[in-house]
């Protein structure tokens, strides 16, 4: 089995194990064991709801910094158009472009165009899908993770096309090598991401092929960075070609992140983000409900991309700021329709390889005994006390009857079964100094 | 019986449209955590969500058995209820008896018993008027059909 990489990494000795990731943890993936963190990679779904719950900022996202990018002879970047919701309401898309360049990046890539062929792509495939409905958008790592994890039979339902920034990827390559006689692999194609959960699908795509990006960098790690140039107002920047091009404003015409599809039925297409509401509407569409539906756009987070966790301006500012974009958008000029269309006839959009249910189940034992062992947790459950205080280190009273009928714990865990336990977490959490009025010593 | 694996029995109160759906969401999760293949799986909550659904609507109260082996899942249906005068009729595609109470929340489309047979291997009702309803469904789990 592959091993599986994870959009964030957790710093063992900034943990204090006090279990707020845990607890936020939707598919119950991190356990805490001798008063640390830890992971079962199988069930993490790179939500990076455990990110934002950690008090002690143990949890960090894995994205590539900008120093790593020296070792490529051309290095363009690829922005989510979340990107240029996070700034003043006057600063343009062309200024953030520049300054990506002052940055340090060679060329802004003009990601619209991208954005624009995989929704036609979309509406195309919509259109002449013989069913299961509704098809689900597979833009958002989390979601498509959360399918295979949680929901398998629902993984066919997926739809079968490459996500904008790979197909961005994908035309970096073939275009700066052909126009710089440069070897694909000394160009840098970087997506400047609103989430870790797109960092960790550039590291390991969930269809298990190699991604056409090189890596990703949060927009929260070069917000300071562009707000400063953005302010310096800085009028003797260099006029080469890459810079004309940013300020006639073509290389942004606008893209939703969320995308819009004026061409698929208002009546069978439904968006919706917060990865509550997703998982509330797998449930019904796995019982064989919302079959009105065609095609189902999800975003683990609330608000999509603009409220992506490695975002830093307030959703409703960004999206206000977008609203504020989209009103203001240019009419797509001839040469992006052109480039549109001549692209569209010679590319294909299809996904490289299916995407698979991740389960870990099937891969021990077989159905024999894997009824057995679940025999086994029922019982041991019913000797637990039910309250889910997290003590023994699961989430959930549940968990650790499942983790020690797969023997990933013992029963005597549970502080309700063994007192010695109570002995040992007041061994690993007695650390800074405590009240010293009724302190029993110790 | 050989063969068999697992036996598990969940009770269905009629009329309860807050709990409706809880038990094929409780099979969804324990099939998934057997890591049985997930297009069978897909098709046998199916089954169970309409035949739930059926209790909840019509009957007073009803049991939902399900047992699983090595090659199959079978689920048997009994509920306390009003029972089908017409079974022929109740199977057609689209034929409904719900009230607009049970369509405001978007039930009863007369999809429910057509599309537990659709999605069954073997597939019989039995049914008196005025005692209840038995549903016996049988999905195989090499035949994706």
């Amino acid at each position: 089995m592959v091993k599986l990489k994870h959009g964030f990494k957790i710093d063992t000795a900034k943990c204090d194990g006090r279990m707020h990731c845990m607890r936020a943890c939707p598919t119950h993936a991190i356990r805490v064991k001798n008063g640390k963190a830890h992971l079962i990679p199988e069930l993490c779904i790179d939500c990076g709801s455990c990110l934002q719950a950690c008090p002690s900022r143990a949890i960090s996202a894995t994205t590539v910094s900008l120093a790593e990018l020296d070792r490529f002879k051309f290095k363009v970047a690829v922005a989510s158009p979340a990107l240029f919701t996070q700034f003043g309401i006057n600063d343009t898309p062309a200024q953030v472009g520049r300054a990506l360049l002052d940055l340090g990046f060679d060329a802004v890539w003009e990601y619209a165009v991208d954005i624009e062929l995989v929704n036609r792509a979309i509406t195309d495939c919509v259109k002449s899908w013989p069913g299961p409905f509704p098809l689900i958008s597979d833009s958002c790592p989390v979601v498509v993770r959360l399918v295979q994890v949680a929901y398998p039979s629902m993984v066919d339902q997926l739809i079968p096309i490459e996500v904008p920034r790979e197909i961005a990827g994908r035309e970096v390559k073939r275009r700066y090598s052909r126009e710089l006689g440069l070897k694909p692999e000394e160009i840098a194609a970087i997506y400047i991401t609103p989430c870790q959960a797109k960092s960790i699908s550039i590291l390991q795509p969930a269809e298990e092929v190699k991604s056409y990006l090189d890596g990703a960098i949060g927009i929260s790690e070069i917000y300071n960075d562009i707000l400063y140039r953005l302010r310096k107002n800085d009028s003797n920047s260099k006029g080469d070609a890459q810079r004309q091009a940013i300020d006639s404003g073509e290389l942004f015409h606008w893209g939703n992140p969320e995308g819009e599809f004026p061409n698929l039925s208002r009546e069978h297409y439904l968006p919706l983000s917060g990865l509550t509401d997703v998982i509330k509407i797998f449930d019904d569409i796995e019982k064989g409900r919302l079959t009105n539906i065609e095609f189902l756009e999800c975003h683990a987070c609330r608000g999509g991309c603009v409220g992506g966790n490695l975002t830093v301006e307030n959703l409703y500012v960004a999206r206000s700021k977008e609203l504020h974009l989209k009103a203001n958008m240019p009419q797509p000029t001839p040469e992006f329709e052109r480039e549109v269309a001549r692209r569209y006839d010679g590319e294909d959009f299809t996904i490289r390889s299916s995407i698979r249910p991740r389960s870990f189940a099937r891969d021990v034992g077989d159905l024999r005994e894997r009824v057995m062992r679940r025999k086994r947790g029922e019982d041991i459950l019913k000797a637990l006390p039910l309250l889910n205080c997290g003590l023994c280190g699961a989430p959930s009273c549940k968990d650790l009857a499942e983790d020690v009928a797969w023997g990933r714990a013992e029963i005597s865990d549970c502080v309700f079964l063994s007192k010695s336990r109570i002995d040992r977490l007041r061994r690993i959490y007695k650390k800074g100094p405590r009240p010293k009025k009724g302190q029993p010593s110790s | 019986m050989t063969g068999e694996l697992l036996r598990e029995s969940y009770s269905i109160q009629g009329r309860n449209f807050d709990k409706a759906g809880e038990i094929s969401t409780e099979i969804k999760v324990l099939l998934r955590d057997l890591g049985i293949d997930a297009a069978f799986a897909r098709r046998v909550v199916i089954v169970a969500f309409e035949a739930e659904m059926n209790v909840v609507m019509y009957a007073d109260q009803g049991t939902l058995t399900l047992v699983l082996t090595e090659g199959d899942i079978s689920l048997e249906v009994k509920d306390e209820g009003p029972g089908i005068p017409d079974i022929e009729l109740a199977m057609k595609e689209g034929y409904s008896t719900a009230s607009d109470e049970m369509r405001e929340m978007g039930f009863g489309f007369g999809m429910g018993l057509a599309n537990m047979k659709k999605n069954s291997d073997d597939f019989c009702i039995e049914s008196e008027v005025g005692k209840g309803t038995q549903v016996f469904a049988r999905i195989r789990l090499n035949s994706n059909g």
